[in-house]
Parts: C-alpha cells; sequence; structure tokens
C-alpha cells in the first residue's frame, strides 16, 4: 500500500464543481480517496494551482504517420536535443520528437492523459508499440474509418446496424477508443486522384456523400454505446471559404446523447475560413461559434496556429497534396489500403504572412466567442498547428488581452481588416482554462466516470501542481508568469506517484492503453460474416486472422466493455 | 601572432576517431587547457597532441594552428570558427569546417566527408582530395552553405555542394554524381567532369567545365555562352522544380 497526501492545494476540478478552494487530496495506491493514513508521505502544495492531470482530446504523437514525419524531417531532430538524466532517456526532435521526448514534455506540463487522434487500423500495431514507450501518460487512439470499402457499402445500402457491427469488430481488433472521420469520403476520392469539395459530393464509386458518412457514422457510435462521440476532422480542410461546408456539417449532429456531445469536431481553425481565394482570405470564426453556441450536441476543439517551424500530418491525403503545391517543400504521401490515407509536409507559420496571421487569430476566437468553455477545447491538432510544448502560449493569449494586443501589433498589419478578434475583450478565469484543458476532454471522450480529469474519491490520482498562486497573480497583466507556470509543474503526479518535479522526470514510468469492446450479438459479430470476410481475404495484403492487435502489445490494458442494441 | 603547434601522439592500433571541435583559434587565446574526446573518453590535449606555443595573441584573427601527424582521424575541427587560420599538414577527417564562419582552413592532403558542411563564412582550401558531401548541407536541412568560398585541388565524392544556397565552390578535379543537388543560391565551379549536376536546382549558378554526364532532361538548353575564355552551353531550370537556375556546361551526355 503506497500513500500520498497533497496538503494545502489550491484547487480547481471542474467536473467535482471545485473553483478555487484549498484542500488536502489523499491518494492510496494509485486512486483518490477520502482520507490517508498518519504514515502517507506528503507533499504540501500550499499556494499552488493544483488541478486534475491535463488531457489532450486530439494530438499525434504516436503511429506510422507521425514516424514518417519523424524520418523525412531529420532536421527536426537536431531541435530539441536533451542528454540521457536520472530514469529520462536521450530524446530529440522538435516538432515530432521522439516517444520519449514527447512523454517527457508533456509530463513537464502536467498531462497525464493523451488521445492519439488518427491511427489507420491496419497500422495499429505500431501505434500500440509507440504508446509503450510514451510511459507517462494513459493513452488511447481515435481509429481512422473515413474511406472504410465496407463501411461505405453499408451506408449505400442504408444499412446503420452494419456499419455499427464494422466498427464494432474493427474497434475490437486493432484496440481502437473513438471513431475518427477525417475528411471523410475525401481520402477515398484521393486515391482516385479526386478529393470532396464538400458534404454533397458523392465518393467516386461508392456513391454516397460525406454527408450520409457522418450522418451514419453518428448513429452507429450510438448504438454501440461508445464512450466517445464522432471525432470529425471535416471535409475541405484548409481552403478559403469552407466555413460553409463546416456549418453543413456541423449542423448534422443530432442530439443523441444526455451525457456528452454527439459530434466532436477537431482543428475547427482549419475549417472557420472565409473568402473565394486567399486575395480576400478571412475569419468565418463568428457564424461558427454562433453555430455552436445554438448546439450543446457540438464540442470543437480550437487547432490553434503558433509562428514558427512545425510539421503537418494528417490522414487527409488531397489537403496534404494542396499544402505542397502551395509550399513546394517535401511531401509525403501514403495510402492504407481499404480504410484511408495520409500526408505530411513540414511548414513554417510567419507573422509577416497574412494567411498565417488570420489564421492564427481565428483559433483564439473559436475559443474567445464559444461561451461555454466545455465546447471549445485547447489544442493545436500537435503539431500540425504548434507542438504541443507551446500550449501555455495559448493559455496566456486566452488570459490576457494585453498579450492578445501585443502579439497582434507583430503580425501582417492587413489582418485587423479580416479578423473579429481586435474587438474581443473576453479573458478566460483559471477555471475556464481548467475545463479547457482538463475536465472538458474528459467528458468530450467519456471518460470521466473512468476516473480521468477529476479529483474525486475513486477517480485516478493523475494530479498537476503548477507553481502559480493565483490568488496572486493576474493573468491579464502577468501573462509570462501564466506561461512560466503552465510551461513547467512543481509535481505531476500520475497513478499516484510523483513523476515530474521542476521540469525533471523522476521515473520510468508505465503507461495504461485505454480501449473499447462493444459488445454484440453473434448475428452482428462481423468476424463471421460471410461477405465481410471474402472482401477481406481479397482486397487486404493481410489475412484476416492476422489483423487484429494481441492484447500483449498493449501496456496494462484496460478495455471498456460496451453494452449495444445489436 | 601566435603559432600553436599541435602533433597527434601515435596511439597504437585504435581506429576510434577523435572528436576536436575544440581545436578553433578563438579557444587557443586562454590557453591549452582543452578536451577533445574519443569515443566516450574526454582527453585532455595533451594526452592526444604533442602541443607547442609561439608567440602571443590578443585575437583570435592572430592565431595559426598546425596540426601534424595522422590527422585523418580528428574530426570537427575549425568547427565553428570565425578568424585566425588552421593549416593541416596531412589528412583530415569529417565535418572540418562545420558551420565556420571566418578565418582560413588549409588541408595539404585529403579531406573526408562534409568539408565545410553550412559554412556560413570564411575559406577553405584542400590541396587534395575532398570525400563526399563537401561543402554541402546536412540531412533533411533545406539550406547548406551560405557564405564563404571552398576550393579543392584535387577531385571531390558525390553530393558535392548539395543544398548550396551561397557562397563560392571550386573544384579542380572532376565531381561525383549529383554535385549541386538542390541548389538555391551561390557558385559551384567543376573545372572536370561529373554526373547528374544541379539535380532539382531552384537558383544559383553551377558551371562545369569538363563533361556533364547523364544530364538530366529536366534543364531547358539556352544555346552558347562565352565565360572567361569557354565556350559554354547554357541551361536553366530545374524545370521539375520550377527552378531559374543557370548551369553551363562545357559538354553533355543524356544517359540513353
Ligand atoms: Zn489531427
Amino acid at each position: 500500500m503506497t500513500e500520498l497526501l497533497v496538503k494545502n492545494a489550491h484547487v480547481i476540478d471542474p467536473l467535482s464543481g471545485i473553483n478555487g478552494e484549498t484542500m488536502d487530496i489523499a491518494i492510496r495506491d494509485g486512486k483518490i480517496v477520502e482520507e490517508v493514513s498518519a504514515a502517507a508521505e506528503v507533499i504540501d502544495a500550499r499556494g499552488m494551482l493544483t488541478m486534475p492531470g491535463g488531457i489532450d482530446s486530439h494530438t499525434h504523437i504516436c503511429g506510422t504517420k507521425v514516424n514518417f514525419g519523424r524520418y523525412m524531417s531529420p532536421e527536426d531532430m537536431r531541435a530539441g536535443r536533451t542528454p540521457r538524466r536520472g530514469p529520462m532517456h536521450a530524446t530529440s526532435g522538435y516538432s515530432v520528437p521522439t516517444t520519449y521526448g514527447n512523454s517527457y514534455r508533456y509530463s513537464v506540463m502536467g498531462y497525464t492523459t493523451l488521445l492519439e487522434g488518427a491511427m489507420a487500423p491496419l497500422e495499429a500495431r505500431h501505434t500500440h508499440e509507440e504508446f509503450t514507450y510514451t510511459p507517462l501518460q494513459d493513452t488511447m487512439a481515435n481509429t481512422l474509418f473515413d474511406g472504410n470499402w465496407s463501411i461505405m457499402e453499408a451506408i449505400r445500402d442504408g444499412d446503420v446496424k452494419r456499419v455499427a457491427a464494422i466498427i464494432a469488430w474493427t474497434l475490437s481488433a486493432v484496440k481502437g477508443f473513438g471513431v475518427k472521420l477525417t475528411n471523410p469520403g475525401g481520402t477515398e476520392a484521393w486515391q482516385w486522384g479526386k478529393n470532396v469539395s464538400c458534404i454533397r459530393d458523392p465518393v467516386p464509386y461508392f456513391g454516397v456523400t460525406p454527408a450520409e458518412i457522418i450522418r451514419s457514422v453518428i448513429e452507429a457510435n450510438e448504438l454501440l454505446h461508445l464512450p466517445h462521440s464522432v471525432h470529425l476532422h471535416c471535409n475541405n480542410l484548409g481552403t478559403p471559404g469552407n466555413y460553409t461546408c463546416t456549418l453543413g456539417s456541423l449542423g448534422l449532429a443530432p442530439d443523441l446523447n444526455p451525457r456528452r456531445q454527439t459530434l466532436y469536431a477537431t482543428h475547427v481553425q482549419f475549417h472557420a475560413y472565409g473568402g473565394s481565394g486567399w486575395k480576400d482570405f478571412s475569419s468565418k470564426s463568428e457564424p461558427i461559434a454562433n453555430l455552436v453556441n445554438m448546439r450543446p450536441q457540438v464540442v470543437i476543439d480550437m487547432g490553434q496556429i503558433l509562428f514558427g517551424r512545425t510539421t503537418t500530418m494528417t490522414a487527409d491525403g488531397p489537403m496534404e497534396f494542396n499544402l505542397y503545391r502551395l509550399h513546394h517543400e517535401k511531401w509525403s504521401n501514403h495510402d492504407v489500403e481499404l480504410e484511408t490515407g495520409s500526408g505530411i509536409i513540414p511548414v513554417i507559420y510567419r507573422r509577416k504572412n497574412l494567411v498565417n496571421s488570420v489564421m492564427w487569430a481565428i483559433g483564439l476566437e473559436l475559443a474567445l466567442l464559444t461561451k461555454s468553455p466545455w465546447q471549445c477545447l485547447l489544442t493545436t491538432d500537435n503539431p500540425n498547428g504548434a507542438p504541443f510544448v507551446r500550449y501555455p502560449e495559448i493559455i496566456g493569449l486566452l488570459m490576457s488581452r494585453r498579450y492578445r494586443d501585443a502579439e497582434f501589433a507583430t503580425i501582417h498589419p492587413d489582418t485587423g481588416s479580416r479578423v473579429p478578434l481586435p474587438a474581443i475583450d473576453r479573458e478566460m478565469d483559471w477555471y475556464e482554462i481548467a475545463v479547457m484543458t482538463r475536465a472538458g476532454q474528459a467528458r468530450a471522450l467519456g471518460i470521466q466516470d473512468l476516473g480521468k480529469g477529476h479529483l474525486a474519491p475513486g477517480a485516478d490520482a493523475d494530479v498537476a501542481i503548477y507553481p502559480i498562486r493565483i490568488d496572486e497573480v493576474d493573468p491579464s497583466a502577468d501573462y509570462q508568469k501564466v506561461i512560466d507556470g503552465f510551461s513547467r509543474t512543481e509535481y505531476t503526479i500520475k497513478r499516484g506517484r510523483v513523476v515530474a518535479r521542476r521540469g525533471e522526470c523522476v521515473v520510468h514510468g508505465s503507461n495504461s492503453t485505454l480501449w473499447v469492446r462493444p459488445k454484440v450479438s453473434e448475428n452482428y459479430d462481423m468476424g463471421k460474416d460471410p461477405e465481410f470476410v471474402e472482401k477481406f481475404d481479397r482486397y487486404y495484403t493481410v489475412r484476416m486472422s492476422n489483423y487484429p492487435v494481441q492484447e500483449q502489445y498493449l501496456n496494462r490494458s484496460r478495455c471498456i466493455e460496451t453494452e449495444t442494441e445489436l | 601572432m601566435m603559432r600553436v603547434n599541435l602533433t597527434l601522439k601515435p596511439m597504437g592500433s585504435w581506429s576510434i576517431p577523435i572528436e576536436a571541435e575544440s581545436i578553433i583559434p578563438a579557444n587557443f587565446l586562454s590557453g591549452t587547457d582543452l578536451t577533445v574526446w574519443r569515443g566516450n573518453r574526454e582527453l585532455g590535449l595533451e594526452e592526444a597532441f604533442s602541443v607547442s606555443v609561439v608567440g602571443g595573441a590578443d585575437r583570435a584573427e592572430d592565431v595559426e594552428i598546425v596540426l601534424a601527424g595522422k590527422t585523418a582521424r580528428l574530426k570537427r575541427v575549425g568547427e565553428y570558427m570565425d578568424a585566425g587560420k588552421i593549416t593541416v599538414l596531412g589528412d583530415i577527417g569529417m565535418h572540418c569546417g562545420n558551420f565556420m564562419t571566418g578565418g582560413t582552413i588549409e588541408i595539404q592532403g585529403n579531406a573526408d566527408g562534409w568539408l565545410g558542411r553550412e559554412m556560413g563564412g570564411g575559406s577553405i582550401i584542400c590541396r587534395g582530395n575532398a570525400a563526399d558531401y563537401c561543402a554541402s548541407g546536412y540531412r533533411g536541412g533545406r539550406k547548406g552553405m551560405t557564405g564563404g568560398r571552398v576550393e579543392v585541388y584535387g577531385r571531390v565524392g558525390d553530393f558535392l555542394a548539395e543544398n548550396l544556397a551561397g557562397g563560392t565552390v571550386i573544384v579542380h578535379g572532376d565531381a561525383g554524381d549529383m554535385p549541386g543537388a538542390e541548389m538555391r543560391g551561390g557558385t559551384l565551379i567543376i573545372h572536370g567532369d561529373c554526373t547528374r549536376p544541379a539535380a532539382n536546382m531552384k537558383d544559383g549558378a553551377c558551371y562545369v567545365y569538363g563533361t556533364a554526364r547523364w544530364m538530366l532532361p529536366t534543364f531547358r538548353n539556352l544555346g552558347t555562352v562565352r565565360h572567361e575564355g569557354r565556350t559554354l552551353i547554357q541551361f536553366t531550370g530545374d524545370v521539375a522544380n520550377r527552378g531559374k537556375g543557370n548551369l553551363f556546361v562545357g559538354n553533355y551526355e543524356y544517359l540513353d
């Protein structure tokens, strides 16, 4: 039995309704408990902002795409090198660091749970192997279903239960957590050298539209009672005028689940563009935020960009080709058989570039114009908008109008006429930041009942203690203190152990992987469905029996079984 | 003037290179208490070299280092050098003059790979041959050499001046495969022959006074020009990279 007592912590824990109380947190054997014995080890957190461990609900840290980003950018490995130190392995890389680099840097910022945003089912093993070497965070993987042949056929046949059955079989097989649609239909169209321009364009050969894919997969997701909703990367990413397509997509979401949203739209900054081309490119954050404000069934994340160098990577193959034609730098493109694809290019976002300046403003506007922080979560779509190590800067920008104005003065001078940002006064408070970086994520991912994102007795003892005195720091003026404080915890506690202290990781760690097994009746077991099996044997390069990821691949496998309507 | 004589001591039969990035003129202004690395062992300068110092200096410009012995195993000599002179009496190992911004390195023998990699200024003279990636960039980087001058009197290996972005590179002998690949600026002059020059070039000027073999088909022939007493054929490209570079060759042969 190991016991830990965090004394005098200044706690913000939105899911428990706690907003700035000084209290003790008792921990036994990795869980939060009511009280511990006098023998417990004590940490004095007097005056320090203490919150549940951070959760990133959309990041790219593990898997084939991330790894390809690493090996096509050896120059990135020359940045951010750290030597071996204590239990810490050597790390390298800035926008696509080594797995240990990701894990240590997230841990130092107080993050304890990460969702890999896009796992191609066929390549799931690679993701799980890299999860094992991301030891200081619990991990889960969104699984890509955007171009899945069997699903598109089932949608064409109007059979939502079959869509659900295919998702159930695949999630169980690849040990996935949630359902991800990346440019639904578009990446499949890309395999024919095409794309879809918006949600009413039929996908070549299959004849279904992105709108039909989104709607059917949402229904299927809810039939399976999955913890998370459908996680959507809308069509038409990065194109001027794409906001209408985004509004159309968000408008498709019915309100089917009282406990959480039915649609999570990711990195919406990249989908909130006005204009008919780059010349009249502008922000359309307002109509998007207005729609979100009226629809509790929708949650978005920011996909904020910050100026500097990074790597873009997504399953959205055709979008990356367009980016390549714009930047004319190195580019990779990848096809994943009957499932999906991907593309990667390194980019530099520049202050002096008008388009980049407008993009920077849009991400902030989405967060500031969405009334409820539960509906707009803090992300950069790491590393697409910026590497996650820069999250504290975003917190600073959201909390301080003065900081925003100072930054605004350095960007392209024409930005002001194209974005609403200069007129927005809102400054977020500590509670709202806590929602946008952990509590909101836990609710949106449906993992609060698994003990994530809060500090009530029974929860996982994942705690972030920041060296910030919130009664003394005025974030509006002292934004640099806010940035410094969120960059480096005093203590990060994972599963009841101190894993990071003042910028150093102090244990090897061992992650858990959360995944979902929907329980379906015999009739809906696709492993026994003759048509599904035949298609598999005919078109995949692997045998069906070799396809599932064995549980041994998962470190501390944590299977979530769901009761379904199949 | 200060002259520092460093003669590498014989060290038996081991073949581990010595990482000697500490050997730059500026470092000797405050004495010879420097270290080098052999594998994972840190050696004092005097453990690895016989050291003698003649004269004195207040600025790096007035320091000359003379390296003698089996110096082919010394790596990174002159890295980040900004002034003064290094003379190598024999051969030198890899990465000599990495990132240098000023001063002169003269090598009387041959240089191993990556001579003057990513250099920004100053001058390197190699009297013998240089191996692959002479005056080039580094893995994945967008810009290679950005300024200064590298002159090799012998031949060079493959990927000469890869990613060249500025400065001048002159080779009196032949070059290997792919000289000037990904060039985006600067001037590359090869007196001898080579294969596949200036692939994917964006900008800058590449001269091959001899014959360019396996000439890439993605360059547009603009006809002949006179250049310093020679008649050369001028091409522009690389069209495959929307390039606006100039490639001048004495002769060329396409791969058939
Ligand atoms: Zn993403």
